[in-house]
């Protein structure tokens, strides 16, 4: 009976496991889908945070990644329709922030920005929930055109 | 240095010129972020390396963007495929072709793509990573010369899925060898294409991969303790040793946000600039050649 159980829950956990890496799959189509014609998908990011802990701190996924001189790139965020928190996508070069889709000062977001590159390099980009809250959302990374 | 950059993570950003300003002085970027290098690199980190390092898209795009006509006898051989018998020689096959893949959806050149797409699922399965790719799909997408953006989608993404499951699963070493693949076919077609039509944007990409190369390597390092990625690194340095007469300077500015109809766009106004002597142009697309060359042979 114990393993019957046991196998159960295994079987639950792997179904579990697949519901959820097929419903980020189609996250991350509908965001590329969404990020418009002229915009040809690079990369994704798929993020889930949890909420801020005790110190107030809320998580951060980092990545990096190379933009090229001349390029025009289109970052895109979704959220996941269960998400709790709303996310944020901001795009650093070294320590300077050169664009972000929330502006905190107006609390206008933004489904997505251009970036019209002029210097090929490392870029970050850092994706957070609004007010700290957890999370599930994509990132994509498009490229629209060469200027 | 980590001090300077302690110091300096307080953003202020002027938001100047676009229709509608920002303000975004209130983000902090965090410190373990700033301070986090890309110098050490171990097995476990590859699940976090810099992503888009050698991009088929946009080697492809730029190609098309300067008018310079489609030439198939660029493209490796698939013939070759069946015959690459270790790992090594697979996933590196598996970058050169994925870039091949590129140019050839870029142009629209679907008649031929499945050719390509044959041997990347042939090498995929056999480096147990074909379940990422979606062969029946790619194929009938190809075929029918419809949704062209679907068969870009599902390949581009494809191969960031393998690339993805090598590096979470203890086979960074291939994720590597596909990301050089990628980059070393993206460097071969560009140069190429140089020698008959001399387009100053197409030089400067060329020029610009010293700041790409420099990330590479540390990749490449990482493994090298394998003789036989030893041996390729060592091809690489030597295109690497090419791009010692490349400079590269900075003119810093700052940059612009524009929003206009409710979209944004930011406009990078700091810029890089590529000086590099025809000669070493010239070196960097012989030794290029050879090591491309030097990979793809059986």
């Amino acid at each position: 009976m114990r393993k019957i159980l046991l196998l159960e829950l295994i079987f639950a956990c792997c179904l579990i496991g697949m519901v959820n890496a097929q419903s980020t799959t189609r996250l991350v189509e509908l965001c590329a889908e969404s990020a418009g014609k002229d915009a040809t998908y690079l990369k994704d990011f798929v993020v889930q945070l949890d909420a801020a802990g005790p110190d107030g701190k809320a998580p951060v996924a980092k990545y990096s990644m190379v933009l090229s001189k001349n390029n025009v790139y289109r970052f895109t965020i979704c959220n996941a329709d269960d998400s709790e928190g709303r996310a944020v996508l901001q795009l650093f070069d070294m320590n300077v922030m050169l664009g972000s889709t929330y502006n905190p000062s107006t609390g206008k977001e933004y489904k997505s920005f251009d970036f019209q590159c002029q210097k090929t390099g490392v870029y970050h980009i850092f994706i957070s929930f609004i007010d700290g809250k957890k999370g599930t959302a994509v990132a994509i990374l498009s490229y629209v055109k060469t200027l | 240095m980590k001090h300077h950059l302690l110091t300096g993570f307080v953003l202020l950003f002027f938001w100047g010129c676009g229709q509608k300003t920002q303000n975004l002085s209130n983000i902090v970027v965090p410190e373990d972020i700033l301070n986090q290098g890309i110098n050490e690199i171990t097995d476990q980190a590859m699940q976090k390396i810099i992503d888009n390092i050698a991009s088929p898209v946009e080697v492809a795009g730029l190609l098309k963007k300067t008018g310079v006509p489609f030439n198939r006898s660029l493209l490796a051989p698939t013939s070759y495929a069946s015959a690459y018998n270790s790992a090594f020689q697979k996933a590196a096959a598996l970058g050169i072709f994925g870039a091949d893949l590129g140019y050839l959806n870029m142009y629209n050149k679907t008649g031929s793509v499945i050719e390509n797409l044959s041997a990347i699922r042939d090498i995929a399965e056999d480096l147990k990573i074909g379940q990422f790719f979606d062969f029946p799909t790619l194929k009938r997408l190809a075929s029918s010369r419809e949704n062209l953006d679907s068969l870009m989608f599902i390949s581009v993404h494809s191969y960031n899925q393998m690339d993805k499951y090598l590096r979470e699963n203890q086979r960074g070493n291939l994720s590597a060898l596909m990301i050089a693949g990628v980059w070393v076919e993206g460097l071969y077609l560009v140069t190429q294409v140089v020698k008959q039509y001399p387009d100053k944007q197409l030089i400067e990409k060329i020029g610009e991969q010293k700041i790409i190369l420099d990330n590479l390597m540390i990749i490449l390092k990482n493994y090298s303790n394998d003789p036989k990625f030893n041996e390729y690194i060592s091809d690489i340095e030597k295109i690497y040793a090419e791009f010692r007469n490349v400079k590269i300077y900075f003119e810093i500015a700052e940059p612009e946000a524009v929003e206009k109809d409710g979209k944004l766009t930011i406009i990078q106004h700091e810029t890089s600039i590529v000086k590099m002597p025809d000669e070493t142009l010239k070196k960097i697309t012989a030794v290029t050649e050879e090591i491309r060359n030097k990979l793809i042979k059986i």
